[in-house]
């Protein structure tokens, strides 16, 4: 018995001292990084623990304006033309000092078919990189798209690596060596991931944690209860409910609205949905704003084609009047599509992300004018298979939005783009999209776009629904903690712990 | 005598493990998407080219026979193969995430018969009375809820009482027990009331089957003292097929604590075998099967063999 | 039939039971009768709201009635866990009547193939059932089925290999009677007993299969109500809006129990054994 109390008191001692030490921040993520290799990595769990431990040449500020980053400086010195300037005296994790040569052999091994880099694709009018002056790095292109290809400079497949690091055969799947805030410390698969602080990071003073360890949490209530027990400090929330949860004296909640949007997409070669009118009608006849209530519970926004985030290219999507619920013109369009007493269809989800409930919140709209819709419930990876051959009426899913209008909407929309599995093909939208790419004049630009999305909300292969926010609660002792709108962490550098 | 049997046992369990590691690698590699599909996932950055190549890489352009028959064969150098999809050797993986699941199931098979032997004999001796409801009520509970619900509504009372607990976060016992044995508590409660019930239903009846023979009536009616028969004679008899239940019960819970380990957050081999089949991640997925049910063999001999020791008149055949 | 009854009588937790049973048969008959709601109905009135007198379990995600799902997910629910345990009983009698009594080379063939069955995690073969064949109630009860047919086989097998060597199975054997007929006239009814039993509690293990899969994201397409599929979707808010999930919880919970409260007491009455 005496023992029981020695090992109780060991315990209770153990846990006080465990207890919130300043300048450790615990996580509690969903999902872990598959890969570590940032050229290679696609999963957004990857990149959310890749872009604190490595850095790009650009990266981007609070309002997602692109801002110089192991660059120190960058211009666009015509359309075919960037040159960016090499900020001096960064250090990689391993000591080695950051040159040109490892920017260059990182978009060579980027651009190298071999790599199969998803990013490759965005680089394939890069006919030249060469170092110039001896510290800066000039990037020619064939077609004038050079504005349009900046924000991939920012992105976490652009990372730039070591050079001597990677040709020593480290297998970076595995292991890591960057020149960002925090080096990767520890990954135990399933469990955590830990960063240190990286002492000799290149701004000064920076980061101000000590150490991040990512805790991987598949469970809602596990996160919330982690964080509300004290065993978190921050913590993903996926159900907005669970923020009823969080008293305000307690927690901070950081709420941000993100590109990504919900779509329904449509196979525009199958059925009655093959008519333009027929989609139009779904268009008509889904309460967006009633699916913003059920399923985000009002943390999200009803999105047109562009994100209204990005204000300069968004048209509204009350200037579209497709967007009003309307279930008396949806009857009508479908009358006159002939389908007066509506017709049957297949809806793909799958569990992740909540498709199934956007799914059954749509299939109760239809309903309401006739139109039958069976939701098909598969597994993720058949889901992908779907997806990737077309085997569908139509699906739910959430799509990556994109900075540039251009980068969101060729992939998608031109006719064989890379993600265009709706297999819709419009050579009006083909010509206005290649306008749109190579056109430098950014006002000229915002027209052909505006053209696009009004084509676009008419045509309808994808019925546009709505864009959740990013959602993420603190407990009190953390400070300076942000996200972004492509849902990016790197503010993590800027955070700090009391 | 013993040794032989053993082996012969093993060589018999050969064809199981074999025909279970074919069947996986049959469903996994017929269910709709494939590694690479899953990788790409909703993006399409590769050419046909590319892809093709993957495949090739991969070793997934051969006819699924011979793909298996590569994979059987790699199994006589011990060779289990890396993971497509981070590179690391499925040995490697094994010998992370199996430790926690054999804690997870030791641990829960420790609470289910701390709690079903007790209850099971208190309800065989008390049969039919009030008390014998009462406890088989409570003994069910545990194995009449889904095991998640019971986890969630677990981690939701304790995250809220006691706030300084350790609940999350698994450390290995070697590095720190006592963190070690706060995050294991819930997760191994919630699996240990689940198997608890059928310990407690094998006691009951092995006791009842007993405490009803003729010898024991005898020396009952003989005036032996009660309790004392109950502890020597009936208990040591009742708990051999106990034994075996919990021999089985282990085998169920190293391959069954999917659901647990997703919901307490703990790096055990059932998450991984599940994330590996989202993933299809062939060889992780071969390599699991193949452990678990080797694992299961070896347990069933091991119980087998736990008997002769337990009643020296069971014979090995 | 009716002795069984009067014995299983004699214990209040066996009536009781039974009697939860009889609800949840009538419930599963017609659902309609007490569901106060259309199951499916989304009413923004009732989103998220607590439970009320308007609406007994509060209201889920969508304002749909908590309690008329949970009566028409017990209605699915058992369709399906019973209808999955038949398929296995069947399949998994068939297999161990043909094993234990004809023993030898097919014993050893169809015993090591439900061996691989039990030495892999059955939710896992649920899933790539389901994965393979698509997720809908049939494919489901297939998929459940075929997971609990080596119980089932090993069970039956054991029965008859013991009945195989008894006095009127050999006397039928000399008299030139069948084998077919030798197992479905002499060995199966003999077995009867134990398969009622393991057919009560099988059920009960079934309904909580049907939840974990539920959890997984591989039940019944939405919005069909199953109580194992209302909480595995719930369980995401146990913490803000527990009714959504405590209550169908709760239902399952006792009709589990009841099953296999009802389950011990037939094995109690059935038991040779336990009965002098």
């Amino acid at each position: 018995m005496k023992r029981f109390f020695q090992i109780l008191v060991l315990a209770l001692l153990a846990v006080t001292l465990l207890a919130g030490s300043p300048g450790k921040l615990v996580m509690a993520i969903e999902t872990e990084p598959v890969g570590l290799d940032p050229t290679l990595v696609t999963a957004f769990a990857s990149h959310r623990v890749l872009e604190n431990v490595y850095d790009g040449l650009l990266r981007y500020d609070e309002s997602m304006n692109l801002v110089p980053n192991l660059a120190e400086s960058f211009e666009v010195v015509d359309p075919y033309t960037i040159l960016f300037k090499l900020r001096d005296g960064v250090k990689f994790h391993s000591g080695d000092p950051l040159t040109s040569e490892d920017v260059i052999f990182t978009f060579e091994r980027l651009m190298n078919p071999d790599t199969k880099a998803p990013a490759a694709t965005y680089y394939k009018e890069v006919s030249s990189i060469k170092v110039v002056d001896g510290n800066k790095i000039e990037f020619k292109l064939t077609i004038p798209m050079a504005a349009s290809l900046l924000p991939n400079f920012a992105g976490v497949n652009s990372s730039i690596l070591s050079k001597k690091f990677v040709e020593s055969g480290a297998n970076l799947q595995l292991s890591a060596n960057g020149t960002g805030p925090f080096e990767l410390a520890d990954y135990v698969a399933g469990n955590y991931i830990t960063l240190k602080r990286n002492t000799e990071y290149f701004i000064e003073g920076l980061p101000y944690l000590d150490e991040i360890k990512m805790m991987i949490m598949p469970e809602e209530v596990t996160r919330v209860s982690a964080l509300r027990n004290g065993d978190v400090d921050l913590a993903r929330i996926n159900e907005p409910l669970s923020l009823n949860q969080l008293p305000t004296d307690r927690f901070k909640i950081h709420r941000n609205a993100v590109l990504s949007y919900y779509l329904l997409g449509i196979n525009t070669t199958r059925g009655p949905l093959s008519n333009p009118k027929v989609r139009n009608a779904l268009n008509y006849a889904i309460n967006r704003e009633m699916i913003v209530k059920l399923v985000a519970f009002d943390e999200g926004a009803v999105t047109g084609p562009l994100n209204p985030e990005l204000e300069f290219w968004a048209m509204k999507p009350s200037q579209f009047s497709e967007y009003t619920y309307n279930p008396a013109k949806a009857r009508e369009l479908l009358t006159e599509a002939g389908y007066p007493n509506g017709f049957e269809f297949e809806i793909v989800a799958s569990q992740r992300y909540s498709f199934d409930k956007v799914a059954q919140v749509i299939q109760a709209q239809l309903a309401e004018v006739g139109v039958r819709a069976k939701i098909n419930l598969v597994e993720w990876g058949i889901f992908i298979s779907k997806w990737r051959e077309s085997d569908f009426d139509s699906f739910i899913s959430l799509n990556s939005g994109s900075i540039d209008p251009d980068i969101q909407f060729n992939r998608t929309f031109h006719t064989g783009g890379s993600t265009n599995v709706f297999l819709y093909s419009n050579p009006e939208v083909d010509a206005l999209l290649d306008r749109g790419r190579s056109e430098a004049d950014i006002n000229e630009r915002q027209k052909i776009y505006n053209q696009l999305q009004k084509i676009l909300v008419t045509e309808s292969p994808i019925i546009f629904l709505y864009s959740a926010n990013t959602l993420f609660a603190t407990n009190n002792s953390v400070e300076g903690f942000r996200s972004l709108a492509n849902e990016s962490l790197i503010f993590l550098r800027e955070t700090s712990k009391k | 005598m013993e040794f032989g049997y053993i082996i012969r046992r093993l060589l018999s369990a050969v064809p199981t493990v074999l025909l279970v590691t074919f069947m996986v690698f049959l469903a996994i590699h017929l269910v709709p998407g494939d590694v690479v599909d899953i990788m790409l996932g909703t993006q399409n950055y590769l050419t046909q080219d590319q892809i093709e190549e993957l495949y090739r890489e991969y070793g997934l352009d051969k006819p699924l026979i011979v793909q298996y028959g590569i994979w059987v064969k790699n199994l006589f150098t011990f060779n289990l193969g890396t993971s497509l999809r981070t590179g690391k050797s499925v040995t490697e993986l094994l010998g992370e995430r199996f430790p926690v699941t054999l804690e997870l199931a030791v641990f829960s098979l420790f609470f289910a018969l701390v709690i079903g032997i007790p209850l099971g004999i208190i309800s065989a001796v008390k049969r039919n009375s009030f008390i014998d409801n009462v406890v088989r009520v409570i003994g069910l509970i545990g194995l009449s809820s889904p095991s998640f619900w019971v986890g969630a509504i677990l981690i939701v009372l304790f995250s809220g009482v006691f706030e300084n607990f350790n609940l999350f976060g698994y450390v290995s016992m070697s590095s720190n027990l006592i963190d070690n044995l706060q995050v294991m508590l819930l997760p191994s409660l919630t699996l240990g009331l689940m198997v608890s019930a059928q310990i407690l239903r094998m006691t009951r009846t092995s006791m009842l089957d007993i405490l009803t023979q003729d010898y024991v009536r005898t020396a009952r009616a003989k005036g032996v003292n009660s309790r004392n028969l109950i502890m020597k004679h009936v208990l040591k008899n009742a708990l051999i097929p106990v034994v075996t239940l919990s021999g089985i019960q282990l085998g169920y819970l190293l391959g069954g604590t999917i659901v647990i380990e997703n919901m307490f957050a703990l790096p055990g081999m059932g998450r991984l075998l599940l994330q590996v089949v989202n993933e299809r991640d062939y060889p992780v997925v071969q390599g699991i099967v193949l452990f678990i049910g080797v694992l299961i063999v070896l347990l069933n001999i091991l119980v087998d063999i736990l008997y002769t020791v337990i009643d020296p008149r069971v014979e090995l055949r | 039939m009716l002795k069984i009854l009067r014995r299983l009588a004699r214990n209040p937790l066996y009536v009781i039971s039974l009697l939860l049973l009889l609800v949840v048969v009538l419930i599963t008959l017609f659902p309609g009768l007490f569901a106060p709601y259309d199951p499916y109905k989304m009413d923004v009135e009732a989103f998220m709201s607590w439970p009320s007198w308007k609406h007994l379990f509060g209201g889920d995600q969508f304002g749909r009635d908590v309690f008329s799902r949970a009566m028409f997910g017990v209605q699915k629910s058992m369709i399906i866990a019973s209808s999955a345990i038949a398929i296995s009983a069947l399949i998994g009698t068939m297999l161990g009547l043909i094993s234990g009594y004809l023993s030898g080379a097919t014993d050893l063939v169809i015993m090591r193939i439900m061996d691989s069955f039990f030495a892999f995690p059955s939710l896992i073969l649920a899933l790539f059932i389901i994965a393979l064949f698509g997720s809908n109630m049939v494919n489901l009860v297939f998929a459940i089925g075929l997971v609990y047919v080596p119980i089932f086989a090993r069970t039956v097998r054991g029965a008859a290999l013991s009945l195989r060597e008894s006095l009127y199975v050999k006397a039928s054997r000399a008299l030139g009677k069948k084998s077919l007929s030798i197992m479905l006239t002499d060995i199966l009814p003999n077995v009867s007993s134990v398969l009622i039993v393991t057919f009560t509690t099988n059920v009960s293990t079934a309904l909580l299969t049907e939840a974990s899969l539920g959890f997984l994201g591989l039940g019944v397409p939405p919005p069909e109500p199953t109580l194992g599929g209302m909480v595995g979707q719930g369980t995401a808010f146990l913490l803000s809006a527990p009714w959504v999930v405590l209550f169908p919880g709760l239902v399952i919970a006792l009709i589990v129990l009841s099953l296999n409260i009802l389950g011990d007491g037939l094995r109690d009455i059935l038991d040779p054994r336990i009965n002098r």
